[in-house]
């Protein structure tokens, strides 16, 4: 087993073509999350910061939602991936930071990975089709237009960045942790 | 007391643009949100920590000031620190600008922060101007040469949204207030 302490993070290259450079960022923090959720036991993955009620298990699972919400719901119009298919969103809105405290570690980075993968493989093809500036399948809500390509990512970038600056604190207060 | 800051008037990056127009909007969201982040909060406010962590609201403005005139300033365009980051003695207090943000004058804090997003999106235009994204930087990266302002300015936005996210977790200690 890998030593969850040794950074195996890949730079981002400093020049570089759009597609790859956005790749890149976007690899280096799933990468990031991975590496402030490694080496904790469940528990350690439930703890929260009052008064904030987030905890890095709830973190990735929330992440592996997001990813099939935007490579799969958004760009493709196709049903969220399992488990977040069957959830009663209704009657649990935040049923991912929830239910995350159940989940064993290994499960939780199973869905996680597997997430990433399946988002990868439909931004193969969506580069394909018609690189960055693809339009997603599903409309906005709020605009009522379509996404680019290029939006998701670095939608997605931020929102990663956004969620590793949480884990950052929560991570801290759990073993004392810190990093970039 | 700093700033108020209207939510309604923050930026939204385009869902359907050009790469340099999506990068600067999505640079934009991340600057306004930080603004929010720290708007109406007194002097003491902005020096509470959240431990274990050190950090403040009021450090972190005077750093995300500095993180401007740095990359786009400094090292994009080869220009000198304006003050007061001129006169400092980085070597012998490397966290000068977190330790004296946590101490300075809410609205001056502001002033300032403004004033290096300012000269900021200057060296941008001109960066812009001279090479578009593949624009080189003047000064260097210590081992890999120069660096492209395509990187730098997804490197802003997730140096932003990291602290903006580190932000979220502070300000909710500090007064409650939550929110993306």
């Amino acid at each position: 087993m890998s030593d969850p302490a040794e950074d195996t993070r890949v730079d981002p290259p400093l020049h570089a073509d759009e597609a790859t450079m956005l790749r890149s960022f976007l690899d280096y923090h799933r990468d990031t999350l991975r590496r402030k959720c490694a080496g904790l036991t469940q528990e350690q993955l439930a703890q929260q910061l009052p008064p904030s009620d987030m905890s890095l298990g709830g973190l990735m699972k929330h992440l592996a939602l997001v990813e099939s919400q935007w490579f799969d719901q958004y760009l493709r119009d196709l049903p969220l991936a399992a488990p977040f298919d069957t959830a009663d969103w209704g009657a649990h809105p935040d049923w991912e930071f929830e239910s995350a405290r159940d989940d064993r570690p290994d499960q939780l980075r199973a869905l996680f990975d597997e997430a990433v993968r399946r988002s990868d493989a439909a931004t193969d093809d969506a580069l394909a089709a018609g690189g960055l500036d693809h339009e997603s399948a599903r409309l906005s809500p709020r605009t009522g237009q379509t996404f680019t390509l290029r939006w998701i990512l670095v939608h997605m970038v931020e929102e990663y960045s956004r969620h590793n600056g949480h884990a950052d604190l929560i991570r801290q207060s759990v073993d004392g942790q810190t990093g970039e | 007391m700093t700033q108020s800051f209207d939510l309604s008037t923050r930026t939204e990056a385009p869902l359907r643009a050009d790469e340099v127009t999506a990068l600067r909007g999505f640079l934009d969201y991340q600057r306004d949100t930080f603004r929010w982040k720290c708007s109406g909060l007194s002097q003491p406010q902005l020096a509470r920590r959240h431990p274990p962590s050190t950090m403040t609201l009021g450090g972190m403005m005077k750093h995300l000031a500095l993180n401007e005139v740095g990359w786009f300033g400094r090292t994009l365009a080869g220009a000198d620190y304006p003050e007061p980051f001129g006169a400092v003695d980085w070597d012998g207090d490397p966290d000068w600008e977190w330790r004296t943000g946590a101490q300075d004058d809410p609205e001056e804090l502001r002033t300032l922060y403004d004033d290096c997003v300012r000269r900021a999106d200057a060296a941008i235009d001109a960066a812009l101007a001279r090479g578009g994204l593949e624009a080189e930087s003047v000064e260097t990266s210590s081992q890999d040469g120069t660096f492209s302002l395509r990187w730098i300015l997804l490197h802003m936005i997730e140096e932003y949204a990291r602290h903006n996210g580190q932000a979220d977790l502070i300000r909710e200690s500090v007064d409650g207030a939550t929110g993306e």
